[in-house]
């Protein structure tokens, strides 16, 4: 029940994946937005999996859309993957329409596909 | 007088969200709200109360947010209030994105929600959301007004509900304090000796506590307490194999402020 914590897992070569564990809102917000920041300026493909997240607000949701604008307009792949995802994780992106504009793609082996690949999000 | 709902109040700052997610979860929990409805509660208050931690004070000067949850025949009824300047614009808000998402949160997520407020008047988002309760009572909670405070502040019917809500929340607070494992375990059965308490010994029939954290330390108020009140939560302690919040606590201590009322302080270190 403590704050949540943000990773980034470099395993998937040559993508940096950013992994949650715990709830995250407007407290971790800022260190999600700095790894985003890092990860852009380093250049690699990035993937933000949030499947181990428990509870995500609309805090890291703005945090991950600028990221992925930010990264595209680098010319910078940039992927959300979501694979038995906590309910109110996935239930805020269904609400908010994100699952199918994002797209949020159901593992990280898609999420890394695309990043890998660079195209910008639809 | 049934006093079945909920009165929290913490300081407007980021890491008070998580405590006040956590207890509206146990309190949601325990009359009755579904996994998805726990959900949206989490989701619906942490919007809310984000709205308050970026909007209602000046930086670097977090006033209360003051969450009540009152279950009503139907639903609950969630207000989340603060006594800021209205809405304060704050120039290049990295945020911006995320407040044109929180609102719509939670339109998507209650059954209605409504705000008010203005200049000076501090903001009151109200919110609705329909589930199949349990039959335990009824009648919504006289809930008095809070007074300004820094640490967290709350006012619960005793029993199992505010068993589920102290819990998660001292287990909230104890984990930000980091507090090792076994300690966090001793803060739950302070939280479990007040909320098992009879309402008989608290002024007013409502479990009322305060708690201060930090620096790997849990500073506990409970009461207002009628007198005597002290003592018999503390001999509830007393469990087989000595063990004693007196034991488990590095202070306690017993304050009467006047011949009505008194309040416990327990303070318990990582």
């Amino acid at each position: 029940m403590g704050p949540g914590e943000i990773a980034i897992d470099h395993a998937d070569g040559g993508v940096a994946v950013i992994t949650f564990s715990g709830e995250h809102d407007l407290n971790t917000a800022p260190e999600l937005r700095q790894r985003l920041e890092h990860a852009i300026g380093v250049g690699k493909p990035i993937v933000v999996d949030l499947s181990g997240a428990a509870f995500i607000d609309s805090s890291i949701i703005g945090a991950v859309l600028d990221g992925r604008r930010e990264a595209h307009q680098r010319g910078i792949g940039f992927a959300v993957a979501l694979s038995g995802g906590a309910q109110p994780v996935e239930r805020v992106l269904e609400v908010t329409n994100l699952t199918a504009t994002l797209p949020v793609h159901p593992s990280r082996e898609a999420a890394v596909g695309e990043a890998r690949s660079g195209a910008p999000g639809r | 007088m049934t006093a079945e709902g909920l009165q929290l109040t913490v300081a407007a700052l980021p890491e008070n969200l998580a405590v006040v997610r956590q207890a509206l979860a146990g309190f949601a929990e325990t009359i009755g709200f579904d996994d998805n409805g726990i959900a949206n509660v989490k989701t619906i208050v942490t919007e809310a109360c984000t709205n308050a931690v970026v909007h209602a004070y000046p930086e670097g000067k977090p006033g209360p947010i003051e969450v009540i949850a009152k279950p009503r025949a139907a639903d609950m009824e969630i207000t989340v209030r603060d006594r800021g300047e209205g809405f304060q614009p704050r120039p290049a808000d990295p945020d911006e994105d995320s407040l044109r998402l929180g609102l719509p949160l939670i339109a998507a997520l209650s059954d209605s929600f409504e705000i008010t407020g203005g200049a000076g008047h501090g903001t009151e988002v109200r919110m609705r959301l329909s589930y199949e309760r349990h039959a335990n009572g009824d009648g919504p909670a006289g809930v008095p007004d809070a007074p300004e405070t820094v640490g967290t502040r709350m006012s619960i019917a005793p029993g199992e509900t505010a068993r589920m809500v102290l819990s998660r929340v001292i287990g909230a607070l104890a984990t930000r304090a980091d507090f090792s494992i076994d300690r966090l375990s001793d803060t739950v059965l302070i939280g479990d000796a007040v909320s098992a308490h009879a309402a008989a010994d608290f002024s007013g029939g409502t479990v009322g506590l305060e708690i201060l954290d930090g620096d790997g330390r849990l500073d506990v108020r409970i009461g207002p307490l009628v007198p005597g009140g002290s003592e018999r939560i503390l001999e509830g302690l007393e469990l087989p194999g000595g063990t004693s919040l007196r034991k488990l606590a590095t202070d306690v201590e017993v304050t009467r402020a006047d011949d009505e009322q008194e309040f416990l302080r327990v303070v318990i270190d990582s």
